[in-house]
This record gives structure tokens, C-alpha cells and sequence, in this order.
């Protein structure tokens, strides 16, 4: 047989299942086990309710609170310009913009944080960057920030000051109240880039 | 999985590593194929020899029907591979310069260095030349950017400016190579000369 020929019916039935076949066009990121363990136990996930105050307080327009409970918690109380995605509907395609991009801050945050973590492993595993979690949740929140507990006169400088920001911060934020009063405007301006991950490098190359 | 180095899997030094052996074996595929002959090669141009078509047409379609199947099975992403950049004019400009140099010396980058390797002069004095044009181009940029930047275009693909699947315009290429395959060996027949005895 000629080599044209053994060529020929070599790479024809392969060129014809490749036209036949759909493009891949899935991602194919993904944590291994060990590595999520280890992002897990290292708790880089967790944003402190004081970061997350001061914040808000400073109207910095790259944070974006997610509530990932459901829309009836979330119409009772949710923190100043947060958006619901409940955790349910966090596949759902009209988010994913949301999820997936490079400028903001996300901070997912439930009552707990179980939810929040959820949807943090879910956005991880997709391979999604800038999702973070309120840590200790709204439970935690309200113990810090909007009821701080004053500590003792004995205790050091640090304890005072970091309980008066927080008092200071309740204030602001509608504290004493269980109910959010009038949410703050929406801030303008430009958006500024936050914990941009290195872009990856595209292989270089070259006859 | 893929791209190795993108994805970190190995280390720059190590992917150099691995070009430079690739390097060697594409260099040795080159000399068994007859690329350090320069007769071989400017055939190409007069019809009595066209293997050099049929090496690098194969060469071609292999590496896409690979890359293609590996993306298949999830084991490369293909939006991390390097597309080199089309700025149009200095692409045909720089086909023409290569291509008169192409028929003139009877050699290419690659194969100039592939003859020079196993000792020929003319291999070596095509490098020489090589080097020459390198500096003039590089010494006289300011001269030529205007029309080195002209009409960029980023990185098109075929399949997307055709709204074809990658898949069917691989078919479409290998389709089209087995045609030119086989007018290659007409020409072949067509223009052989009594002096030039092709050894396949």
C-alpha cells in the first residue's frame, strides 16, 4: 500500500471524529484533595468582621458582601449593600459573573458559617479567586461589631482600642438595632483591583 | 493538566530542558528526511521534490489532531497555548524575504543549521547570512517599525473568522493536505530531472 494512502485512512477517521465531536470547552482546574485540606486548615478563607467593618465604614467599593442565605433571611436583616445569592442558586449562570472576576472582594457570609464555607469550596473547586468568608458569620458579627462587649478595665491598651473601633463601628454600621436601618449609597467612583492573582503565563514559542 | 509550565507542573528549567531535547530530535528528523540537501529542499519550489510539503503538512496536522484529542480528554486547555501574534504586513513581508532567500540558497533557518551540523559550507555561510540579517534589521528597527507594527490583528484564528469548529477545520486541513499530498507526487513525476535521483 501506498504511504499516502495508509495516511490517508490514518488521520481521515480521525479528522472526522473530531468534527463530529463537540469542543471541549470545560475548565479543567481543580483542587486536589490535599491542596483544599490545606487551604482549609490554613484558614486562608476567612476575612475578620473588624477587616469587613472597616470597610464598609471606609465605603471601599471593592468589597461585596454575598448573603448566601435564603431570600426570607435576607429580607429580614442582611449587611449594608450586600447582594442575596443563596446557596442554592449558586451554580446558576446569571451569578457567575459575580463569582467569577478579578476586581472585588467577595465575602461570603450565613448565619453561621457553614453556608458561607460552602459556597467558598464550591467557587474554589470551580476555580474562582477573590471569594472570601465572614469568619464566625453574622453570630460573630453581632458579638463583635454591632454588641462588643467591653472588656475589663485591667486590659491592655490593645483590648480598649480594639473595642472602641468596634463600638465605633456599630455605630456606624446600625448597631443596637437588630434591624439594618437605611442601607448605605452605593459608592462611585473606580473600582480598584484586589489581590490580583499573577496572570498566568502564556507558553512562548516559536518555529 | 496541561500546559506543563503554566500550570506549574515543571519548572522553567526543566521545560527548557525539555526543548532542548526535542530540539535534537526535531534536528534528527530533519537530517534523516534529507533537510540538509539543499537540492532537496529548493525541489520544493521547481516541483521535482516535495517532500519537504509532506514532512511539514504532516508534521502539522499531527500536532493539531494531537493537541485536539488531548483537549478531548481534558488533558491540555488550549486557551493557555501561545498563539503567535498577526501583524499582517510584516507577515507577508517577511514570507516574501524568507521565501526569495528560500529558493536562492536552498536553505531555511532550521535546515541552514541542520546542514551546517553535519559539515556543510553552504549550511555555514547561510548562518553567516542569518546573522548579518538579524543585525541590520535589529540595528535598523526605527526604519522599519511603522511597517513591522502595521496591521495587527492579535491573535486570529481561522476556525473562528471561518465560524467553523476547531474539529471541522482540522478535517478540512487534512483533507486539503491529502489532496496537495497527492499533487506533490504528480509534480513530481511531472518535473523529475534526469540529474536528481529522489531516494524517498
Amino acid at each position: 500500500m501506498k504511504a499516502r494512502i495508509m495516511l490517508a485512512t490514518a488521520l481521515v477517521p480521525l479528522g472526522l471524529i473530531l468534527a463530529a465531536v463537540p469542543e471541549n470547552t470545560t475548565k479543567p482546574y481543580k483542587l486536589t484533595a490535599e491542596q483544599l485540606l490545606e487551604e482549609v486548615k490554613s484558614g486562608t478563607q476567612f476575612i475578620g468582621p473588624d477587616e469587613v467593618a472597616g470597610m464598609l465604614i471606609a465605603k471601599d467599593p471593592s468589597l461585596q458582601l454575598i448573603d448566601v442565605r435564603s431570600a426570607a433571611e435576607f429580607e429580614k436583616y442582611s449587611l449594608p449593600n450586600a447582594i442575596n445569592i443563596p446557596l442554592v442558586d449558586i451554580l446558576s449562570p446569571e451569578w457567575e459573573s459575580y463569582l467569577n472576576q478579578d476586581i472585588r472582594l467577595n465575602v461570603f457570609y450565613s448565619n453561621g458559617t457553614n453556608d458561607a464555607n460552602q459556597a467558598w469550596m464550591i467557587t474554589r473547586q470551580l476555580g474562582y479567586n477573590n471569594n472570601y468568608v465572614l469568619q464566625g458569620g453574622l453570630n460573630y458579627w453581632a458579638e463583635t461589631i454591632l454588641n462588643p462587649e467591653a472588656p475589663p478595665s485591667s486590659a491592655p491598651n490593645e483590648e480598649i482600642l480594639k473595642y472602641n473601633l468596634r463600638k465605633g463601628a456599630g455605630m456606624a454600621l446600625g448597631g443596637d438595632a437588630s434591624v439594618n436601618t437605611a442601607p448605605v449609597a452605593s459608592p462611585a467612583g473606580p473600582v480598584p483591583p484586589v489581590q490580583k492573582r499573577e496572570a498566568k503565563k502564556r507558553v512562548q514559542g516559536g518555529c | 493538566m496541561g500546559p506543563l509550565i503554566v500550570n506549574e507542573i515543571i519548572s522553567d528549567n526543566t521545560n527548557l530542558f525539555l526543548a532542548f531535547l526535542i530540539g535534537i530530535g526535531f534536528g534528527f528528523v530533519l537530517e534523516s528526511n534529507g533537510f540538509s540537501s539543499s537540492r532537496r529542499l529548493a525541489g520544493m519550489f521547481y516541483g521535482y521534490d516535495t517532500t519537504v510539503l509532506k514532512v511539514f503538512f504532516t508534521a502539522a496536522i499531527t500536532g493539531a489532531i494531537g493537541l485536539l484529542f488531548m483537549s478531548l480528554f481534558n488533558w491540555i486547555d488550549l486557551s493557555y497555548i501561545y498563539i503567535n501574534p498577526t501583524y499582517l504586513w510584516s507577515t507577508l513581508g517577511g514570507g516574501v524575504v524568507m521565501g526569495a532567500g528560500f529558493i536562492m540558497g536552498g536553505y531555511c533557518p532550521g535546515t541552514s543549521f541542520c546542514a551546517a551540523s553535519i559539515g556543510k559550507l553552504d549550511g555555514l555561510a547561510f548562518i553567516g547570512g542569518m546573522i548579518i540579517g538579524v543585525l541590520i534589521f535589529a540595528e535598523g528597527f526605527p526604519l522599519w517599525q511603522g511597517f513591522y507594527e502595521a496591521k495587527f490583528m492579535g491573535a486570529p484564528l481561522l476556525s473562528e473568522m471561518l465560524g467553523a469548529s476547531r474539529g471541522f477545520l482540522t478535517l478540512l486541513i487534512i483533507l486539503v493536505a491529502l489532496g496537495m499530498f497527492w499533487a506533490g507526487e504528480w509534480a513530481e513525476k511531472k518535473f523529475a530531472r534526469k540529474d536528481y535521483i529522489k531516494n524517498d
